[in-house]
Formats: structure tokens, C-alpha cells, sequence
């Protein structure tokens, strides 16, 4: 436990000692005569030239005092080390409360695993706002002091983890409880339920060598009465429920598609030709479907809310090898799904934090409040010193 | 409102004392006093063997009868005494005293209203004579409440300005202020020409009694720090440090308050000086209380 100041340079305000100490110095004061009868009995003397005297001691060394710990002050002053090391235990939200043992240490500090590390209450509820764990046991890490024992309840089955075991400074104590299982999230896409796919109005040759991949792959995608493919040209409207659109056309896309893509839906288009970009969309473009060398065969972008796929070569199976695949039909629905979720349910009882990563240092504690209180209450004092003698100089 | 004067702890203390003239004085009227003149009267004192030229009337012939011997009866008979309260109105009498802001002023006029209370007890004539240089202040001697309240009125008037009144101005105290009567001169004794007018009157046998008064400011010099001073009397003006001035004022002032106690005994005048920081009765019991109760507080 050690004192220390932030800034050392804030005690240069100390120069301002020097004030109460000019101000305190016995001078002449002819400006108040006094009345004295007996005045043929004095004589002048000549001064002491030698010797500085101060009136009014108490009220300079108040002062003085004061001006010192106002420098402190700036100086900002803190206290390290003096750690809180009382352990804690913290819940999992889910834990019910009984699962906490009947021989809890009586400094124990017991807290929810939520954000903000609220206090845990027996009859109050647990905490609604969610986060990770693994995050959360690494903010907890990083708080508290090391040295501090640290026990965790967990339920059966951990939701929202990291990808791998939490790496923590400290060895953890960590407790599974038989609780319930929550229920999974909802599985993140649906399937379509329409497939829309539009062609130009008079098809040449190549239009037509173009859409028969497509319509080929949309006839083996279709699932009637749960997927159903709607194909005809582009001026045939949308039908209602449309999830995906396939465009084969050249020109930009007419404004009621291009808001029908903005309100959330996905347009894949691929251009006999030449494949066009709208401008509105995003500037990254990340890759929907990649063949085995890496190359990108669909492009994703964003456009509003939907998403903008287009295909980065010509259907044509010289260049586009896999149109002749078999499971081209799925890979092409796999592009045009939005990514899955990431997996983040693991059995607790597999995802025990690690111990030995390197500890974080720990904040000292302010002690510009103790101080703040400290030179009100002399401030007070001096003002009373001050009124009180008003035969002395007072400033 | 008459007991202003007078703080209320002080008059019960005051019957305690008694006004004495160490000299006789006779005069006609009914007093505490001894008296000088002997013969018939009213109590019997001793007695006397007779001398030739004693009235024949005066001889005890009892006595004669037991004796054989020639004694004459001696008598007392009480008479009055004449208090004549002199209070110096010059400016050095505006000296404030610190503590209570009393004026020296003040004080005297308390210390001249005991001692008119001392008299009235007493069945004593009382008067008021205030040394003013612009006119002295007279309240003729007289005896009673109603002169007591006369008294009082004077001193409410006295105002302490100018100096010392020169002597041909004090023609009016030799005219009022008859042999054998008592004079309480009541001032700070700092000027020359009071003490003259007190040996004065004591060479013309009247009973003089002198009461110095003063500030703690001035027994003490409690100055600390540069000051500027201001006599009030003289107009002149010396500045100077406190602390450096202080041992030597002290040897000074003492010197002259021991000379002037000197020519005040010379003179065979009492004399008990007054801080005004002490209580008020302390001088008048140091004069005429018994002697050791002067000390008690």
C-alpha cells in the first residue's frame, strides 16, 4: 500500500506558499493611528533590520496547510495496492438460487454473470440483459485483484460462448448445475418459399442458352407446396411471398424490383453479357460461392436491407464449369441463404476456463475525495481563525 | 437611571466604606466627624485637670468631692465634613481602555459617583468642581438625594476636550473649597499643572486626596507591529515599532508614576491609582476600607 501522485508536476503550485507568508509579515501599519495620552513617555527606536516576524501564527500555519494540500490536490493523489480480496461468486443467469452452497463464506461477494456484475439478492430476479460469458468472465478477470478466488455456477448448457475455452489469469472454480435447458435460438434462414426467376421478353440464343441452367436448377429446387418456382418474363410482376428472385437480363433492374431488393429481399442476376453493379450498393462486396481454387463465382452485396448476388462470369459451361455439376442447384441456394449463425452452445461441463494467462494491473484508488473534504473542513477553520481576531492582519 | 453610574456589584460593596478625614474638621451642624472644638456638647470624651481660664461650668464637682482635684469634663460633638470631587476634563481623559471601551472620563465620573454615595451615606455635603479649560463645572456643595441627583447631572455634562485649565482660571475652586474640607482630585496626573493645583491645596490646608487613573494600554504597552501614535492633548504624532519601543516606555512611565507618588507624599496627600481594567471600588477601599479588605475582590 503506497501513496503516489499522477501528476508530480501539479506541485509546482506550491510557489503560491509564499503568499500567505507576505501577507502575514508585520509591517508598518500607519494607516490606523492610535490614541495614546501617555505619549510623551515614548521614544522612537530604530527597527530590527535582522529578524522577519510573522503575526498571527495559527492563521498562517492554517493557511500555509491549506495551500499545500490544494497543490496535492492538483497533483492528484492516489493510493495503490490495499486490494479488496474477499472472493466472489458469481451466477449464471438460469442458476436457480438454491444451487448456491448452505457454507458460503461469510465475506463472500455474490454476483450475477450479466453486465454490470449485479449484486445477487435471493428474492430478487435474475437479470434479463444477456451477454457472453466468455466475455464477461474476461471483464471479471481483468476487475478484480489477482489473488482473488473466484468460484462460477454454470447451468448444463452454456449459450453464446467463444469458439474456444475462455483463457482467464486465475483458476476458476467452476461448478456445473443441473438446470434447464434453454430452448435454442430460431434456426437463422427459412427456406424460400417462392423462387421468382425472370428473363428478357424476347430471348435470343444466348439468353436462352443462359436461362436453361437456371431454369433447370430452379425446376430441381422446387418442393411444392413449401417451395415453389414462379418463371416468366420481366415484365410479369412478383408473385407474394417472392424470398428470391433470379434476373437474367441486361439492363438495370426496373425500381419496383430495386425496392422490392431494398425492402429485404435477394436478387441474384446474371447477365448474358456483361454483368452490371447498381450504384447504390455496397462498396464491399464479400463472396457468396467460391470454387475449389478460391476463385469467387457469386459476389454478395448489400443493398438496403436485401442482398444483391450477381455472378462473376457468363453462364456458359466453358467458363463455368460447374453449371454441369450435380448439386449445383444447392450450392446455388446455399449462396443465396444468408450465413447461418455461428455455433455457440456447448455443454458447460466441456468449457472450463483455462488458467495462466498474464494478469492485468489494477487501477489505483482516488484519493481526491478524502482530500476535497479535508480542505473544506480547513477552509472553514481558517475562516473562523480569520473572523475571529480582527486585531491581527487579517487578509 | 440613576444607577448607571455606579455598576450594581460595586454598590452593595460601597456601604462597606467609610469617608475619613485624617485632620479634624470642625464646623458647625451634626456630622461623623471629630471635631476640634470641645466644651459642652453632646457625648463625654475624658478628662482634663483643670487650667486656669477653663470655664468654672465645666468642672466636675463630684469628682472634686472623691478627689480633691480640679478636672474639667470634656465633650465631643459630631460635625460635617465638605467632599469636594475635582474631575480633570482635559483631552487625555478620551483615552479609551481596550477591553471594555470604558473612556477615562467615564471612570471618573463612576469613582466621583461612589464617593458621593460614600458622603450621602454619611449625612456629608458634597460638591463638583469638572476642570474644563473652556469653564469649570460647578455643582455647589449641598446635602441629600436631590444633591446627589444634581451631582449626577453634572457629570453627565463633562466632556473631555482642550487641556488643563490655566491657574488664574481656577480662581473659583479657592473660592468654594474652604480649609478642612476634603478634595478627591480625580485624573490621569500626566500634566504638570494638575499636581500643582493638588500641593496647592494641601499646603492650604485642605485635605487632598489624588486618584490616578489609568488604561491597561498604558501600564502594559500591549503593541505589537508598526503604529503611528496620537497624543490627544498635545497633537503630536510618533510612529514607531511596538515591540522595539516597549522596553523603554515601560522604564519611563515608571519612573515618572513613582515621582509623581513621591511628591504626592511629600505633600502629604493620599493617593490610590486606578486601572480601569480592576474593579472600581478597588482605590476607594484601598483608601477607606478597613485595612487587608482593600484586596478582596
Amino acid at each position: 500500500m503506497s501513496l503516489g501522485l499522477l501528476l508530480p508536476m501539479g506541485l509546482l503550485a506550491l510557489a503560491a506558499l509564499a503568499v500567505p507568508l507576505l501577507i502575514h509579515l508585520i509591517r508598518r501599519n500607519t494607516r490606523e493611528p492610535v490614541e495614546f495620552a501617555a505619549l510623551r513617555w515614548l521614544r522612537e527606536r530604530p527597527r530590527p533590520r535582522q529578524r522577519l516576524r510573522f503575526d498571527e501564527w495559527l492563521l498562517l500555519a492554517v493557511r500555509l496547510l491549506l495551500i499545500a494540500l490544494l497543490a496535492v490536490l492538483l497533483a492528484r493523489p492516489v493510493l495503490r495496492g490495499h486490494p479488496d480480496m474477499r472472493p466472489w461468486w458469481v451466477l449464471v443467469p438460469g442458476v436457480p438460487a438454491s444451487a448456491l452452497p448452505a457454507d458460503l463464506p461469510s465475506d463472500a461477494r455474490v454476483h450475477w454473470l450479466a453486465p454490470g456484475f449485479p449484486e445477487f439478492a435471493a428474492d430478487a430476479a435474475a437479470p434479463t440483459a444477456t451477454a457472453s460469458p466468455s466475455s464477461l468472465l474476461r471483464e471479471l478477470d481483468a476487475r478484480l485483484p489477482a489473488g482473488v478466488a473466484l468460484t462460477v455456477l454454470v447451468p448444463t448448457v452454456l449459450d453464446g460462448v467463444d469458439a474456444q475455452r475462455p483463457h482467464l489469469s486465475r483458476p476458476v472454480d467452476w461448478r456445473v448445475v443441473e438446470a434447464a435447458v434453454p430452448p435454442a435460438r430460431p434456426a437463422s434462414a427459412l427456406p424460400p418459399t417462392v423462387i421468382a426467376l425472370r428473363h428478357p421478353a424476347g430471348c435470343d440464343a444466348a439468353c436462352a442458352s443462359a436461362l436453361r441452367p437456371l431454369q433447370a436448377a430452379a425446376a430441381a429446387l422446387a418442393q411444392p407446396p413449401a417451395v415453389q418456382v414462379d418463371v416468366g418474363p420481366a415484365t410479369q410482376a412478383l408473385p407474394a411471398g417472392t424470398s428470391e428472385l433470379w434476373w437474367l437480363g441486361d439492363p438495370p433492374l426496373p425500381a419496383s424490383v430495386e425496392s422490392w431488393v431494398r425492402a429485404g429481399g435477394t436478387v441474384l442476376v446474371a447477365g448474358a453479357n456483361a454483368p452490371f453493379v447498381p450504384a447504390a450498393a455496397d462498396a464491399a462486396s464479400t463472396v457468396a460461392w467460391a470454387d475449389a481454387a478460391g476463385q469467387p463465382l457469386i459476389e454478395a452485396r448489400r443493398l438496403g436491407q436485401g442482398r444483391w448476388l450477381r455472378f462473376t462470369r457468363p453462364l456458359q459451361p466453358a467458363l463455368f464449369p460447374q453449371l454441369l455439376d450435380a448439386d449445383f442447384p444447392h450450392q446455388l441456394q446455399r449462396a443465396l441463404q444468408a450465413p447461418p449463425a455461428p455455433p455457440a452452445r456447448v455443454l458447460a461441463s466441456d468449457h472450463a476456463p483455462l488458467a495462466g494467462a498474464p494478469g492485468y494491473p489494477q487501477p489505483p484508488r482516488d484519493l481526491s475525495h478524502w482530500l476535497i473534504a479535508l480542505i473544506a473542513s480547513l477552509f472553514v477553520l481558517e475562516r473562523w481563525l480569520a473572523s475571529g481576531r480582527r486585531s491581527g492582519v487579517a487578509a | 437611571m440613576a444607577d448607571e453610574l455606579i455598576p450594581p456589584q460595586v454598590r452593595s460593596r460601597l456601604r462597606e466604606l467609610r469617608l475619613t478625614a485624617r485632620r479634624a474638621a470642625g464646623r458647625h451642624g451634626v456630622g461623623l466627624h471629630h471635631s476640634p472644638s470641645r466644651g459642652a456638647g453632646l457625648e463625654f470624651a475624658q478628662y482634663r485637670a483643670y487650667e486656669p481660664g477653663d470655664e468654672l461650668r465645666q468642672i466636675d464637682w463630684k469628682l472634686y468631692a472623691r478627689s480633691d482635684r480640679f478636672f474639667v469634663r470634656e465633650a465631643e460633638r459630631e460635625s460635617p465634613l465638605t467632599l469636594w470631587l475635582l474631575v480633570d476634563c482635559s483631552a487625555s481623559m478620551r483615552q479609551r481602555e481596550p477591553g471594555s471601551g470604558q473612556t477615562r472620563l467615564q471612570a471618573a465620573c463612576a469613582l466621583a459617583a461612589c464617593l458621593a454615595q460614600l458622603a450621602l451615606q454619611q449625612g456629608d455635603r458634597f460638591g463638583l468642581i469638572g476642570l474644563a479649560e473652556s469653564g469649570l463645572q460647578l455643582v455647589p456643595a449641598g446635602t441629600g438625594t436631590r444633591q446627589r441627583d444634581r451631582l449626577w447631572l453634572g457629570l453627565q455634562g463633562l466632556q473631555a476636550e482642550g487641556g488643563f485649565p490655566a491657574p488664574e482660571r481656577l480662581a473659583p475652586v479657592w473660592e468654594r473649597v474652604a480649609p478642612r474640607d476634603l478634595v478627591v482630585l480625580l485624573g490621569d496626573f500626566f500634566d504638570e499643572q494638575a499636581l500643582v493645583l493638588a500641593e496647592r491645596l494641601a499646603a492650604a490646608r485642605r485635605e487632598v486626596i489624588a486618584l490616578p487613573l489609568l488604561t491597561s494600554e498604558e501600564r502594559d504597552f500591549p503593541f505589537r507591529g508598526g503604529q503611528r501614535f496620537d497624543d490627544p492633548e498635545t497633537g503630536e504624532q510618533l510612529a514607531g515599532d511596538g515591540v522595539a519601543m516597549r522596553a523603554d516606555y515601560l522604564a519611563r512611565f515608571d519612573a515618572a508614576r513613582q515621582a509623581l507618588a513621591a511628591r504626592l507624599d511629600a505633600s502629604g496627600i493620599r493617593h490610590a491609582t486606578h486601572v480601569l481594567d480592576e474593579p472600581l471600588d478597588l482605590p476607594l477601599r484601598r483608601l477607606f476600607g478597613a485595612h487587608g479588605a482593600a484586596e478582596y475582590a
